[in-house]
Order: structure tokens, then sequence, then C-alpha cells
């Protein structure tokens, strides 16, 4: 077990390096210049020089790719193009935007998602089964962007239930701090997001615990359940549906990665600040040192995800051994 | 022991299968799986059920502890535990009868273990659904149970798939046991293990019994396997039961040709003559022969076997076949013992496929 940890650890870093490579270069080949978000070549072509100096952009690019490297290790993101502010802290306040309306939403999809879908399996063959499983194919196939505009426009606008977007009423909370996170004026413009973010994402883990419950409940070991006397409800928690959690386990680290990764579409249609918007504005400003910092975040956040995905596996799988 | 299964006797039986038919709803059509089966088993006796593989034996087994399929449907007859009619009773009081008063080993133990429960929990959960015992005490009584099935109680900790299958199978048994059932269906027990290990599993399963004093139906199509350890036999051919009685006369004594051709292929120690099959195979359960269903395959059979159902009738102490020619049986029986005899009935059958 200790070994597995170990040499799991080493293939991290090895992905994160790999990653951090491919991030690096494919943004400098990329058409655009930082500068020009900023200074006109046309009107001021020294002012440009120096700035260009200034973020070290002059220098040869593997050069530029050490540096990169060399402050990256000591965990240095350096200062945004565009703001001059420090790209660590750009980011820790926007990441905690995203995961909190991420997190509680991957949960509540994945711990609704699951029982709903064992019920399904369970009560299989009925007209309420055919309904919902038409409804989640349907909500899972539309584009989130345009349920969110569809919500937004349903409860915010029409009915005026929720407001369209932020984290808060303007002005509310000027320093941004974390009494702002519990208020309910926070939570209430985190409903709509929440609820369009979370009826998207339960239709996987429900469609998936559905047709695992269906292979399950056809084994030997569901029958010798009953015959043993157990009650329904501890055979079908118990048994069916215990073993059915299996192949949806797995999927999570790779759906809350893409969910984070993700979390762009979802923040721009409600003006969520989070990662995914400051990702956005990031590219279009050619601001590298957010949107490598940005992508290096999410990388990590994936990596240690999958990581921890593969031991909960082994502990909800006594088969799967580590060596 | 009584003479006819159904009727109220001195011997008081754990379970009474009255007359029942079961059919399934398949693609192809209505499939005729139980046609008016009856069996008793007396208390603390072991009764054998053998017949071929699809003769409705498991449909049986699974009927009378109440768990058949969902396409399945009791269409007659009932299926008594004491005096409490299990297709009948409400579902929590058949519940309660499960495992409690009815147990069951098994065709294959690692199917029928969940892999990624331990064992000890396993036999501790069905411990807890019928006796109000804490965890520690029923772990305890796991941990006694597998010793006395001759597993190390320490390895009540593992999981299935660490066991042998022969452990897992001990395993099953030590579950089957754990609430002092008085009776335990065990369903091909062995046929997964080699012929050691099955040995040793039947001897255990004998003296075990012969402590605890629990009734056992055995289903199996081995013959040898019933002479060995059951009192009784019924053989069944396609959801009928054609013979049944005390086991030494029903061997020695068959009145059904299919007896006497299951006999035929038991392999013998003397070697005077080679195990014989009975050819052809079983009929296809959606389109039942209309008179009796072996005729097809009898060396005996006569066009009036052909248009009329036989019924069980007695043929001995205790001992019932389901043959109209019956009464001629004792003097074909050196003849059902010959190899052309039954070649004769591989030609005809041919013939009629032509």
């Amino acid at each position: 077990m200790r070994r597995y940890i170990v040499r799991r650890l080493i293939h991290m870093v090895i992905t994160l390096f790999a990653m951090m490579t491919i991030m690096f270069f494919m943004f400098r080949l990329l058409p655009g210049d930082p500068t020009m978000t900023m200074i006109s070549s046309v009107m001021y072509p020294k002012a440009q020089e120096a700035m260009r100096a200034q973020f070290g952009l002059d220098k040869p690019l593997i050069e530029q790719y050490l540096i990169y490297l060399k402050n990256y290790s000591t965990l240095n993101f350096g200062y945004s193009f565009h703001s001059s502010r420090e790209v660590s802290e750009l980011l820790s306040g926007r990441i905690v935007n995203t995961l909190v309306l991420i997190l509680p939403s991957m949960i509540v999809a994945y711990g609704l998602g699951a029982l709903l879908g064992a019920l399904l399996g369970w009560y299989r063959g009925g007209r309420f089964e055919t309904s919902v499983v038409f409804v989640a194919t349907a909500l899972q196939a539309a584009p989130v962007f345009w349920l969110g505009m569809l919500a937004i426009l349903l409860f915010s606008i029409n009915l005026g239930w929720f407001p369209p977007g932020h984290l808060v009423t303007p002005g509310m909370f000027p320093d941004q701090d974390l009494r702002m996170y519990v208020s309910a004026d926070f939570l209430h413009h985190l409903a709509l997001p929440f609820l369009v973010h979370t009826a998207y994402q339960i239709c996987f883990p429900l469609l998936l615990m559905r047709s695992s419950m269906l292979a399950t409940i056809g084994e030997d070991f569901v029958e010798f359940a009953r015959i043993k006397g157990l009650r329904e409800r501890k055979i079908l928690f118990g048994h069916a549906a215990r073993n059915s959690l299996l192949p949806v386990a797995t999927t999570i680290p790779m759906i809350l990665s893409w969910a984070l990764a993700g979390s762009v579409v979802i923040e721009t249609v409600f003006s969520w600040p989070g990662l995914g918007k400051l990702m956005i504005e990031g590219v279009q400003r050619s601001d590298f040192p957010v949107v490598q910092a940005a992508f290096f975040l999410i990388a990590v956040l994936t990596i240690i995800g999958t990581f921890t995905a593969d031991l909960l596996y082994g502990l909800l799988d006594p088969r799967i051994v580590y060596d | 022991m009584s003479t006819q299964a159904g009727s109220k006797s001195a011997v008081p039986h754990v379970l009474d299968i009255r007359d029942l038919c079961v059919r399934f709803r398949t693609k192809r059509g209505i499939a005729d799986a139980l046609d008016h089966v009856s069996l008793s088993i007396p208390k603390s006796a072991s009764v054998g059920l053998v017949g071929e593989s699809g003769c409705g034996k498991s449909t049986l087994m699974k009927a009378a502890i109440d768990v058949l399929a969902e396409n399945a449907e009791v269409t007659a007859g009932s299926v008594y535990y004491h005096d409490l009619d299990l297709l009948a009773a409400p579902a929590e009081t058949v519940r309660q009868k499960r495992w409690a008063g009815i147990s069951m080993i098994t065709q294959s133990a690692l199917n029928a273990l969940n892999p990624v429960k331990k064992v000890g929990d396993q036999i501790v959960e069905a411990i807890r659904a019928h006796r109000n015992m804490s965890r520690k005490d029923a772990w305890a009584r796991a941990e006694e149970m597998l010793q006395l099935v001759g597993v190390d109680p320490k390895r009540a900790r593992e999981y299935p798939h660490q066991f042998s299958g022969g452990m897992r199978q001990r395993a099953i048994i030590a579950m089957s046991l754990v609430l002092s059932p008085d009776l335990v269906l065990a369903d091909e027990p062995t046929t997964s293990l080699d012929v050691i290990v099955q040995d040793q599993i039947f001897r255990k399963i004998r003296s075990l019994q012969e402590e605890l004093g629990f009734s056992l139906l055995l289903v199996t199509h081995d013959l040898g396997v019933v002479i060995e350890n059951c009192d009784r036999i019924a053989v069944m051919y396609a959801g009928q039961v054609v013979e049944e009685g005390p086991v030494d006369q029903v061997v020695n004594t068959p009145f059904h040709p299919y007896t006497l051709g299951l006999k035929n292929s038991l392999p013998r120690i003397d070697a005077v003559s080679e195990p014989i099959a009975i050819p052809g195979g079983p009929p296809d359960p959606i389109e039942m022969p209309k008179g009796c269903r072996f005729a097809p395959r009898c060396p005996f059979a006569q066009d009036a076997c052909r248009q009329t159902k036989p019924e069980l009738v007695s043929v001995g102490a205790g001992h019932r076949a389901a043959c109209i020619r019956q009464a001629e049986i004792p003097g074909l029986r050196a003849e059902a013992a010959k190899i052309g005899t039954w070649a004769k009935v591989a030609v005809k059958s041919e013939e009629v496929v032509e």
C-alpha cells in the first residue's frame, strides 16, 4: 500500500510536469501579444518594447520556460500582465467561488443521483421509471448554458424568485470576506446556478446507477440475500445498491474534473466570478501568468481527485489490491 | 412413512408440497415447469431429488422457499411448511420462515456470497435478520459455526475471493445451519468441487444432520450421491415426479423406465457392463408430449403411453411410480439393463427427426 502511494505520487508529479510544459508552449504558440491589450504598438512602439522587457517576453522561449519551471517549483505564480496583481491572490478568491458552487452541487448530484438510480433500478418497469429516464436523457443532452438561460428566463425574469447572476447584490460586501459566503444574500444568488448545475450533473450518475442496478439485481447473491430472509430494504441498500455503486464511484474523479474545468460555462451564464471566468478573461487578454496558473490549479485538483477516487475504490471493493 | 403424499399421516412433515403447478412466461410461449408435483419431506429425513438438467428440480426448490423468478406463475397447488402455506402467507411471515426455518446450500457458493462483504458479516446479517442479537454475539456465533464446519474462525474477517472453493462451500453450510433451521435445501451443493472435497462436504453434512436433526432436500443429477446420502428419493422427469419411495426400493426395484435408465447410467465397480445413456433429450417445456412425457425416449412405450397421462400409483410400501405398464415392469428389468434395448430407441428417435 505504501509503495503504491509513493509510486502514484511520482506519477502525479510527472503528469503535472508534462501538463505544465504543454500549457506553456501552447499559449505562446497561439497568435496574440499580451502587451497588445494595454499598449498599441502603432502608437507607442518604445513603450511596448519596455513592457515586453519588463514581463520578460523578450528573452528566448527556452529561457522563459526555465524561469517558469523554477518559479512554479516554489509555488511562485508571478504577476498578472493585465492587472499587475499577484496571480496567487487573484486565483485564491476565484477558486473559492468556483468550489463553493461546484462541490456541493456535485455532492448532491452524485448522492441524490445514485439514490434515485438505485430506486429506479429496484422498482423497475413502471411508467415512472420510463418518464424519469426520458427526462434525464433529455436534460443530459441539453447544453448547460441553454438550461441556465432558460432558468434565468423563468425563475429570475418571469417569476422573480432568484437574482439572475453574481455572487451577492453588488455593494453589499465590498471586502469579499468570509462572512459573505454565509449570508442569506449569497445563498439566494447561489440557488439558481446551483440548481441548474445539479439538475444537469445528476443525470449521469442516475442513469449509470440504474443500469448498474439492473445488472446487479440478476446476480445470485441478491437472490441469496432474499433466501436468507433479509428485509427488502436491507437487500436493496446492503447488497444490490452497495455493489452497483462500484462502477458509479469510478466515474467521480473524471466527472468532477470535467465539472471544474467546465465551470466556465455556468459561471459565464450566471456572471459568477469563479476560476472559469478568470480563465476566459485571461485567454482573451493573453494574460499568460493567470491562464497558466488557472490551468495548473485545475490540473492539480483533477490529479488529486483521481488519486483519492482510486483509494476510495479500493475501500469499496476489497478485491482490488494495491501493490 | 406416508404412502400418499398430500394426505395427513402419523409422521409429521416438515415440508409438504401438494399438486404444485408452475409455468414460466417466456418469449417463445408458456413453459410448463412443474406439473402437479407432490413431495413430502418427513421430519429429520433426507430426501433426494434427481433428474436431468431442466426437469424442474431447481424450480421446485425455489418454490419451496418462495423465491420463484418474476416470470414464474403458480397456477395450482400449495407448499406447506409445517402448517403454513408459504404461497398464500403474507410476505413478512414468509420472510421470517426463510433461513430461520428453511435454509439453503446453493450450487455455487462463489456467486451466492457477496464479493464485497466479509464472510463473517454475511453470516452475521443472516442471524440478525431473524434474531434480536448484538453484533458482537452474532459474530461469535458465526465464528462458532465456521469452526463446526472446519473453517478457521479467524477467516471470518476475510472476503469470499480469499477462500478456496471447498472453504466457500463450507462457509455456506455454516451459514445455512447458523439459525438451526429444521429444513435445509441443498441444490447440487458440490457440483463445482473436485470429488475428494465433494466427499468431505457430504460427510460433513451427514454428521451435522445426525447431530442437529434437520431434514434435508438434496437436489442433484447424480443418483450415486442420493444412494449414499438419502432415505427417500423422488425422480423427476420433464416437470413431473415419475417415481418416489425409499431409496433402496426405488434403486433396487425401479418401476419407471426412466429410473431404470438412470440406474443404467451409474458407473459400476464390477465393470460387467458399461454405463448406458438414455438416448435423446428431455422434451421442449413449451410443447410437452400429450401422454407420458417420457414415451418418446422409452424403449417400452406403446401407443397407449402416447395417449394416456399416467398417474402416480402405489407399487410397494411407500413406493409410487407413474407408468401405465408398471405391472409389467418387473418382467422388463432384465431387458432394460441391456444396451441394445436403448439403442433401438435411439434409432427410432432419429427416424422421427428425419
